[in-house]
């Protein structure tokens, strides 16, 4: 009797820590492109949710608009040309981004940044909703992938959809590319000298635009292929998805310790897991599952806004 | 349709920069940036009267006893004592990196020392910068830290905030002990520029003033806050000798005021002949402590403090030349 | 009192101006034939403005009528935009014409680029809605080239008055005996109560009624910008402001009473008296920001969650039928409940400012914001309503007399909602004056000079951590008292309308008027708030254009329309030490007229 009860039990609660790690993943890929921006030039860059946003956009243009139907329905060639044409597309916005609206204000106090970020935040989500085709509404977005799950057998079983396993082992193996990239190529200290003066790297021959382009570049091309893993995974897309998204993503850079690349996808996933069991376990169910993420995000600014991760590893000083 | 200057509006500066003048020999290039004036003596004196700050008493105001600083392994204050009285100007000096910033942390509150304490008027420092100054201890700072969009009045208006009671619902009605309590801090105010002779600036953001005038408002924002001991960390660095010189007339006024001062300074010439004593700090200890002339004299601090081959150093010493570098033109000039 | 206080001498005749910059060539090669570029560019705007300016006959109505080629039937009646142009171009001529006006090419300036914006508006809106280049050059055997001509003549004006050099903006310092000052004040603020009005009613309600009302407003605020912009480098409305500084109790008396009697003005009718309070109710919630961003200097990205908190406070006392707690409140009472309960939030929000500073507080407040719209959302403790909102909420009233109703006093009679408007300006006044009486005291001072440098400020004896919660509680209860009015004013209050981008955009209020200043709250609110009144037609943009005005003003105007003297240096680029080293630091200095 007694075992009956708990099975079920224990698979709920498996289900939700499957969906939270895949919730949780994707956060960490958006939360990179925050980490890095903020590591290199302390912006709060928060039309990052936007780039992400964006690139699910034109990974699913490309699908509908650009691709043979016969191509775009079968997953082997679909996935990676929506991936890369998700990946190009927020890379390119990015980097604009950078260039007309956060560069003429490299040197000015610290309000104006971030208010111009709000700026191209609202933008971009109204450029996207006025010029995309229905974007006035949700979206379906195709499964990319392998349709079909994998079942644990435990209660009444574990599910965890093919294209969730996709979502969760391209994130880790970017955010590891992007760790070796970081430490071990010559762009890479770059930009690990870069964020840490400035000054002395220009001396050192580095130019800091390229990099922080380069920056905004990675980060933005993080964004887009997490966009159309998205897409794919939830089936549907919509222009708010940037907004909400972008700011569980910066709580994960901050909870991981902002620069701080492995500390972004701990941040990610932690963050994934307490929305998926809050809104489970906690009072007012999934209604206030984004609330617990404001708690969670407004506890850690408070008490430890080093992160987990502290001072060490950080990419930036 | 007239056209007053509006410089001119009832302000003395015409009359302190002629007759306050006390500098021989310098150049015209160096005159035409500032004049040096002592604060004008009326002035001075009614200041003192409303600050009302000499309590003619014997004990040390301000004791440091034993304090010693630890930062992890890196000790940077040891065992340092120091007890200045009423209407005293000490002088801290000693080589970059010997703690004098450090010390000066802890006496106004912004480090609690590892061990030993700081008492004023017989009672413990409090730990907490705003206390500290309430209780009667104001500072200016190494780098100058002035609020650069505020007019030079309204930076000695924030500097009477701490010695006015009117909160939010008095600010509210602006009712007559408000619009008082106003009136008599923008008096107050209006003395204070005057004593450091800023009056022509006080309606100019302090971000535009001259560097050596913005010095001299931090004093005045610090002198504000009705302090019994005055704590100034190199007031005189990046100044000329005419600067300089403005300084320590200055200086001596705030002590006709009946503020006690501690400096730090880097210009040894500075300090012997401001200071009615003298401590050396090397590596967070206390060298020497005496007059100016026991200091100036004593070997150890040539050969610690400068770490050079004393005989040298120690003729530079007596002729009042700069330690590191920073005033040997004036110390020629003398 | 504004000094002008630029480094650099003004350029003496003799010694032509060197140009620096993108177009210093084109501007040098000018600089000898200022004069009369100016001249011919004013010309040639008033040429334009008689020219025929588009090819089609649009549809019936006032404006499109006069904008087309039965214009010639009736040539001395100008009105609209034409009548704009008119204007500027003949005061371009005069001031261009005679030498002794001081700071004349800056006043050109001016208005050439009113004239500029309002050509190109126009011919833009007649391209775009015209069906191409056509309806304003040469097509079907009529030619069209009015709006091309002004436009040209505004762009020769501005090239003139630039070329000419910019002389630094003379300070009058005129003293009238009091009486005939009064009676200048008592005129100007008129003046200003007919432009409100005029501005307000421009073009209509918009939308489907009139589809040019965006065109002819924006006309209209160009030209008034262009004037704005030519008085203001007279140096006239820095003279103004002295004098209406020298009599501030007859001022502000005086301004309260103009404002009141908007309702006898063309703006007197029910639907402009409900903009006029829309404008109230977020111009109060500004100003309140105001405190905490612009003298405090902390971002508050979720700052209107404290106008819903106080909407949602009242909504539930005002005895609605959805609401939770079943009793009526008089609305004064209620008033002081909603300012106090939000206040009490803002205590809480504001909080954090303990051990949080910068970029990472403003995300504190914006979770915060967050966790309060998703609450509501959620109906949470059955207060909010959730998606239902809480509708049918009661007018304020006496007995019978509702506040909604319309007044008739003798032969006159007001619209309905005209009592709203008068509560929403003793409102905006009161919170005016709050913000003023703070500003100016010890409280205000160290909410700047904590703004400036926290550290030196607690060295000053300032306990930073408490007078900056105060400045959230503060903020949080004027907005507050505003949201116990709009609750009542709007009949329904639903969690939609504090939303994230109801903050930013009354954060882009408060930037865009000028940080730390009450004109600037209050007209950074009112452009925010008709502007999607007037462009309803482009409602579509209007999120984007927003977007877009909000990265524009932070790149080129950072300071804001009307600039804190104070908080001028605060967004543009501070670069104390370099100034500091430069040795003596400008005096105030001024120019002879």
């Amino acid at each position: 009797m007694h075992a009956v009860e708990e099975t079920p039990r224990l698979s709920t609660f498996l289900s939700q820590i499957a969906n939270g790690l895949v919730l949780g993943s994707l956060i960490a890929l958006i939360a990179l492109g925050y980490t890095m921006v903020y590591g290199i030039i302390t912006l709060i860059n928060f039309a990052h949710g936007e780039i992400f946003m964006v690139g699910a956009y034109g990974g699913l243009a490309t699908l509908t608009y650009i691709l043979p139907t016969a191509i775009a329905t079968t997953w082997y060639f679909a996935l990676p040309i929506a991936l890369v044409a998700g990946a190009i597309v927020a890379m390119l916005i990015a980097v604009a981004m950078e260039r007309f609206a956060y560069r003429p204000l490299r040197n000015a106090p610290r309000l104006a940044p971030l208010i111009t970020a709000l700026g191209v935040s609202v933008a971009l989500q109204e450029a996207m909703r006025v010029f995309y085709p229905g974007a006035t509404a949700a979206l379906p977005f195709p499964n990319l992938f392998i349709e079909g799950a994998v079942v644990i057998p435990i209660g009444d079983g574990v599910v965890i959809r093919y294209v969730g396993i996709l979502l969760i082992v391209m994130s880790l193996v970017l955010a590891f590319g992007l760790e070796r990239f970081v430490e071990r190529t010559r762009l890479g200290r770059a930009m690990r000298a870069t964020s840490q003066d400035r000054d002395v790297a220009r001396l050192m021959g580095i130019d800091p635009d390229r990099v922080i382009v380069l920056t905004f570049a990675i980060g933005g091309a993080l964004a887009g292929v997490a966009g159309v893993l998205y897409g794919s995974y939830l089936n549907n897309i919509n222009i708010d998805m940037g907004f909400q998204n972008g700011i569980f993503a910066f709580t994960a850079a901050v909870l991981g310790g902002i620069g701080n690349i492995r500390g972004a996808v701990v941040g990610g996933l932690v963050i994934g897991l307490v929305k998926a069991l809050g809104g489970q376990y906690l009072p007012g169910g999934t209604a206030y599952d984004y609330v617990w993420i404001f708690v969670v995000l407004i506890i850690v600014l408070v008490f430890r806004p080093q992160g987990f991760f502290g001072e060490s590893e950080r990419v930036r000083a | 349709m007239s056209e007053n200057p509006q410089t001119a509006d009832g302000t003395p500066t015409d009359g302190t920069t002629t007759d306050g003048t006390t500098t021989d020999g310098t150049s015209a290039a160096a005159e035409a940036v500032v004049e040096v004036e002592a604060p004008p003596e009326e002035v001075t004196a009614e200041l003192a009267e409303d600050m009302h700050i000499a309590t003619g008493t014997r004990e040390p105001i301000l004791v440091s006893s034993g304090v010693t600083m630890q930062f992890g392994g890196l000790r940077a204050l040891s065992d340092v004592n120091l007890s200045l009285h009423e209407g005293e100007i000490i002088g801290l000096i000693g080589p970059n990196g010997a703690g004098k910033t450090t010390f000066f942390n802890c006496l106004t509150g912004l480090y609690t020392p590892t061990s030993g304490q700081v008492t004023l008027r017989g009672r413990a420092m409090p730990q907490d910068p705003a206390r500290v100054t309430e209780a009667g201890v104001a500072r200016t700072f190494q780098n100058i830290r002035l609020f650069p969009s505020m007019t030079a009045t309204e930076n000695v208006l924030v500097g009477r905030h701490v010695r006015m009671k009117q909160g939010p619902i008095s600010s509210l009605l602006h009712g007559p002990r408000f619009r008082r309590s106003e009136a008599e801090a923008a008096e107050r105010a209006e003395k204070l520029l005057a004593f450091v002779g800023l009056t022509r600036f006080s309606d100019e953001l302090a971000r535009n003033l001259p560097y050596g005038d913005q010095r001299r408002l931090e004093i005045a924002r610090a002198l504000a806050t009705d302090p019994s001991v005055l704590l100034l960390d190199e007031p005189t660095a990046g100044m000329n000798a005419q600067e300089t010189e403005a300084t320590r007339q200055l200086i001596f006024a705030i002590r006709d005021l009946g503020v006690s001062v501690v400096v730090i300074e880097h210009d040894t010439k500075f300090i012997f002949t401001l200071c009615d004593r003298v401590l050396v700090l090397v590596q967070g200890e206390l060298l020497v402590e005496g007059s100016p002339d026991e200091v100036r004299g004593d070997p150890r601090v040539v050969e610690a403090y400068l770490g050079a081959p004393p005989e040298e150093v120690s003729a530079q010493l007596q002729t009042g030349g700069a330690a590191d570098g920073a005033g040997t033109a004036e110390g020629k000039s003398e | 009192m504004t000094t002008t206080a630029t480094p650099e001498t003004p350029a003496t005749p003799a010694a032509r101006p060197r140009h620096t910059g993108r177009f210093a060539r084109l501007l040098d090669a000018a600089a000898p034939r200022s004069t009369v570029l100016m001249i011919v560019g004013g010309v040639l705007t008033l040429v334009g403005a008689y020219l025929p300016w588009v090819t089609f006959v649009l549809n019936e109505g006032p404006y499109p009528e006069k904008a087309t080629l039965n214009f010639f039937v009736d040539p001395f009646g100008v009105t609209g935009f034409r009548l704009h142009l008119v204007i500027l171009g003949l005061a371009a001529i005069v001031v261009a014409a005679l030498r002794r006006i001081p700071a004349r090419h800056r006043i050109v300036r001016g208005l050439g680029i009113g004239a500029t914006v309002v050509a190109l508006i126009n011919g833009l809106w007649i391209t775009v809605e015209g069906g191409g280049l056509g309806a304003i050059t040469a097509s079907e055997g009529t030619i069209a080239f009015g709006s091309i001509v002004a436009l040209v003549g505004g762009l020769v004006t501005v090239l003139g008055a630039s070329a000419g050099g910019l002389e630094r903006k003379p300070v009058w310092t005129w003293t009238l005996p009091w009486w005939v000052e009064w009676i200048l004040l008592v005129v100007l603020f008129v003046i200003v109560l007919l432009l409100v009005a005029a501005v307000l009613t421009s073009g209509g309600q918009g939308g489907v009624v009139n589809p040019y009302a965006g065109v002819v407003f924006l006309s209209l605020l160009a030209a008034l910008g262009g004037a704005f912009a030519a008085l203001n480098a007279s140096g006239l409305l820095t003279w103004v402001s002295a004098v209406s500084e020298r009599h501030r109790t007859f001022s502000v008396i005086v301004l309260l009473i103009v404002a009141l009697l908007l309702p006898l003005t063309s703006a007197g009718t029910e639907y402009w008296m409900t903009v006029a309070s829309n404008i109230g109710v977020y111009a109060a919630t500004a100003i309140g920001l105001n405190i905490v961003v612009g003298l405090a200097g902390l971002l508050d990205l979720g700052y209107v969650a404290f106008l819903g908190i106080g909407a949602f406070v009242a909504a539930n006392l005002s005895g609605a039928a959805a609401s939770q707690i079943g009793i009526h409140l008089p609305f004064v009472l209620v008033m002081i409940i909603s300012s106090v309960v939000a206040g009490m939030f803002g205590a809480i929000v504001g909080s954090p400012t303990l051990r949080v500073r910068g970029d990472y507080l403003a995300i504190v407040t914006l979770a915060f914001g967050e966790i309060f719209v998703r609450s509501a959302q959620n109906n949470i403790g059955g207060l909010t309503g959730g998606a239902n909102a809480i509708p049918n909420i009661p007018a304020v009233g006496v007995g019978d007399f509702k506040f909604s109703d319309s007044v008739v006093i003798g032969s006159l009679r007001l619209p309905s909602g005209v009592l709203y408007y008068f509560l929403i300006v003793l409102l905006v006044a009161a919170v005016m004056l709050v913000f003023a009486h703070l500003k100016n005291s010890r409280l205000g001072r160290a909410w700047i000079a904590i703004r400036e440098d926290e550290d030196a400020a607690s060295a000053m004896g300032i306990r930073t951590g408490p007078i900056k919660i105060l400045a959230f509680l503060i903020g949080a209860m004027l907005a507050g008292l505003a949201g116990a009015f709009f609750a009542h004013k709007t009949a329904v209050v639903a969690y939609d309308s504090f939303r994230f981008l109801e903050s930013v955009t009354l954060l882009a209020a408060v930037i865009l008027g000028g940080m730390g200043t009450i004109p600037g709250a209050v007209l950074g609110a009112s452009i925010l708030f008709v502007l999607p009144e007037k462009l309803r037609e482009f409602s579509d943009y209007r999120l984007l254009l927003f977007g877009l005005a909000l990265v524009l003003i932070m790149r080129f105007r950072p300071q804001g329309i009307v600039p804190d003297r104070h908080r001028k240096a605060e967004l543009t680029d501070p670069d104390v030490e370099d100034v500091a080293k430069e040795g003596p630091g400008p005096l105030p200095t001024r120019v002879e007229p």
